[in-house]
Order: C-alpha cells, then sequence, then structure tokens
C-alpha cells in the first residue's frame, strides 16, 4: 500500500538526521561491516514496499528477513577478512540483484496507478 | 490495517542511521598529517627560512667588510682575498677540521651472512639523515664527503671516493650532537629501521671530532663558470 512507501521515507529522513547529528563515532575499521549493513537494510526495506503493494506483507517475515540477512552479510564479511577472499561480494551481489528485482515490481505498480489516475 | 507497516518506518528509520554514519565515517578526515603535525612541519620551515634569511644577512655584512678592506690598499686586498679563499677550502671539504658531533658506527652482525651485510644503501641513509639534521662535515672511515663523493657498492665492498672501506663503518659528523643524534634516534626512524633490518647502530657523541679534508684532486674537465651580466 501507498502507506508503506511513505512511512518508509518519513523513516529514511527522519534516520538520517539521527544519524548525522549522533554524538557517535564508527573506528573507520566497521566501514565494511557498515556498508553491508546499510545494504542488507535497503534491501529489507525494499522487499517489503513490494510485499505492501502485493497486500501479502507480514510483519515476521519483514523483521526476521532484516535482521538475518544483516547478520548473515556481516558474517560473510568476518569470514572474508579472515580468509584474506572478499566473500562479502556475494552478499552484495545477491542484495544487488534483488533490489533491482523488487524495485522493477515497485515501479511497475507505481506505473500501473499512474494509468489509473490519469 | 496500517499499523502494520510501521516495521518497515523502524528500517528505514535503522537504515537512515546506518547511512549517516557510514558517511560521516567516510568524511572523517584520516590521520594520514593531523593538523599539528602539519603546524609543526610548516614552523620547522619557517625556522629553517629565518635561519637562511639570517645567514646570508651575515654574509652581506661580511662581503662588504671584505670590500672596504679591499679599496683601501694592495696588502688589505690580498688578506680579504686570502680569507675568502679560506672559507670556500672549509666549505668545499678540502680543509681539516675540528669541532662537536657524533660518530655513527655500523658493524655487520657477528656470524651474520652476507645477504645480511651493510651496504651503500645503509650508508646513504645514515648520511642523508644528518645532512637533514645539519651536520656540517661528514667523513666515513676518514673519507671526507664532498659535493663529489659516491658512496657506492663494489662487489662485497663499499666505495667512498674511490677508495674501498670496510667495516666496521666509521660515521662521523659535526654539527650539533644533540640534534643530529635525536634526528638518528627518532622513533621509527633510521635506528629504528636499521636494527629492525640487523644492522647494529651505534651513536656516540663527541666534544671533538677530526675530520680530514678531502684527499683528492676536484676533477673539472667539462664545466665552464658561466658568468652572467657580464
Amino acid at each position: 500500500m501507498w502507506v508503506s512507501i511513505w512511512l518508509a521515507v518519513v523513516g529514511l529522513v527522519v534516520g538520517i538526521g539521527i544519524g548525522f547529528n549522533l554524538p557517535v563515532f564508527l573506528p573507520a575499521a566497521y566501514a565494511k561491516y557498515l556498508g553491508i549493513a546499510i545494504l542488507a537494510a535497503l534491501d529489507s526495506v525494499f522487499g517489503g514496499i513490494r510485499a505492501a503493494m502485493e497486500e501479502k506483507f507480514d510483519n515476521l517475515v519483514f523483521l526476521s528477513g532484516f535482521v538475518g540477512n544483516a547478520m548473515m552479510a556481516a558474517l560473510l564479511v568476518f569470514i572474508g577478512d579472515r580468509l584474506g577472499v572478499e566473500i562479502y561480494i556475494a552478499a552484495v551481489v545477491a542484495f544487488g540483484v534483488r533490489l533491482f528485482h523488487n524495485l522493477g515490481v515497485i515501479r511497475r505498480y507505481l506505473v500501473g496507478r499512474k494509468s489509473e489516475t490519469a | 490495517m496500517q499499523t502494520k507497516y510501521l516495521s518497515i518506518a523502524a528500517v528505514t528509520l535503522i537504515l537512515g542511521l546506518l547511512i549517516g554514519l557510514q558517511v560521516r565515517l567516510l568524511e572523517v578526515p584520516q590521520p594520514s598529517l593531523s593538523p599539528d603535525a602539519r603546524i609543526s612541519a610548516l614552523s620547522a620551515e619557517l625556522n629553517e627560512l629565518t635561519k637562511e634569511n639570517k645567514g646570508l644577512r651575515e654574509e652581506i655584512v661580511d662581503l662588504e667588510e671584505k670590500v672596504s678592506i679591499a679599496q683601501q690598499g694592495v696588502e688589505q686586498a690580498e688578506a680579504a682575498l686570502r680569507a675568502e679563499i679560506e672559507k670556500h677550502m672549509v666549505v668545499a671539504g678540502l680543509t681539516k677540521l675540528i669541532g662537536p658531533g657524533v660518530e655513527v658506527t655500523l658493524e655487520n652482525v657477528p656470524g651474520g651472512d652476507y645477504i645480511f651485510a651493510i651496504r651503500d644503501e645503509d650508508l646513504l641513509r645514515v648520511v642523508n639523515e644528518l645532512r637533514a639534521a645539519e651536520a656540517e662535515a661528514i667523513a666515513i672511515n676518514d673519507q671526507r664527503l664532498v659535493a663529489s663523493s659516491e658512496i657506492r657498492q663494489a662487489g662485497p665492498f663499499i666505495n667512498v671516493n674511490l677508495e674501498r672501506i670496510s667495516p666496521p663503518y666509521r660515521i662521523q659528523a659535526i654539527g650539533n650532537p644533540d640534534k643530529l643524534r635525536r634526528e638518528l634516534e627518532r622513533p621509527g626512524g633510521l635506528v629504528d629501521t636499521s636494527r629492525y633490518l640487523g644492522v647494529e647502530v651505534r651513536i656516540e657523541v663527541k666534544e671533538e671530532l677530526v675530520l680530514p679534508g678531502y684527499k683528492g684532486r676536484p676533477r673539472l674537465e667539462f664545466v665552464r663558470p658561466l658568468k652572467e651580466g657580464v
């Protein structure tokens, strides 16, 4: 539903506002982990919006997916660091593909709605 | 009905937070050259230039004095010229010198392999550091270093001024002893890294060092002075 997109935008704006003003600095060594966590969250959000569009949204699936994916991605970064192989690229690719796929589905809904109202 | 989408807002909130943190993380200037280091580098440069300026002023006074002496008569002119020649001999490294300084001794690790032996680069690094610390005269195993001196690996030996020198290498430098020593013993500096590479470096501060003059003849076959504005 459309509410989901607006909620997402509001959450994003408020989150960025907090993130920029938080008096916490993360050490540079965590930049990779943070990056992959951002990607996981982005993937979850697009997946959630898509599910909302299809009226199939389920809180438990959504939240467990977000937490589980983020943790798995972080684990891949960690293992990759230990082995000297950049395994986290697997997560980047998987999330990237899903992201664009979900975006495509959402776009179809958006365009479809536009043609309805026009 | 719509409250169930609040979790999307929660996750995007976290997403925004992470993005904010990440952007700020990458904005932080990496401590390659902290402001403090820049300031100290610049102030060191300023000191250097001020000192150079002062030296040049003194030079002007000195030369003006000599000119005025020269205008008094032939004998005085000759004395002034002699003093000027003397000064340039000292600068060129042709005279024996005495002064305070440091003696740096580099010795191969006993029983060490040939690959761990001291090479020309090790000596060059020491000389470079000494010159950076404003050493006024340097000699390696009694070979005075002048503008044309080379320090060069020749098989298992090292040549300085075309003379073969052998370990232990004794590098003597006249200058401010504390400054010379400090520069060499800087953490992460030459002594530190040399020890790490298996070269034993010993630094002794000497009240009085006697450095020999350059023994070779200046070889000037191809250069001719260019008189500007004549």
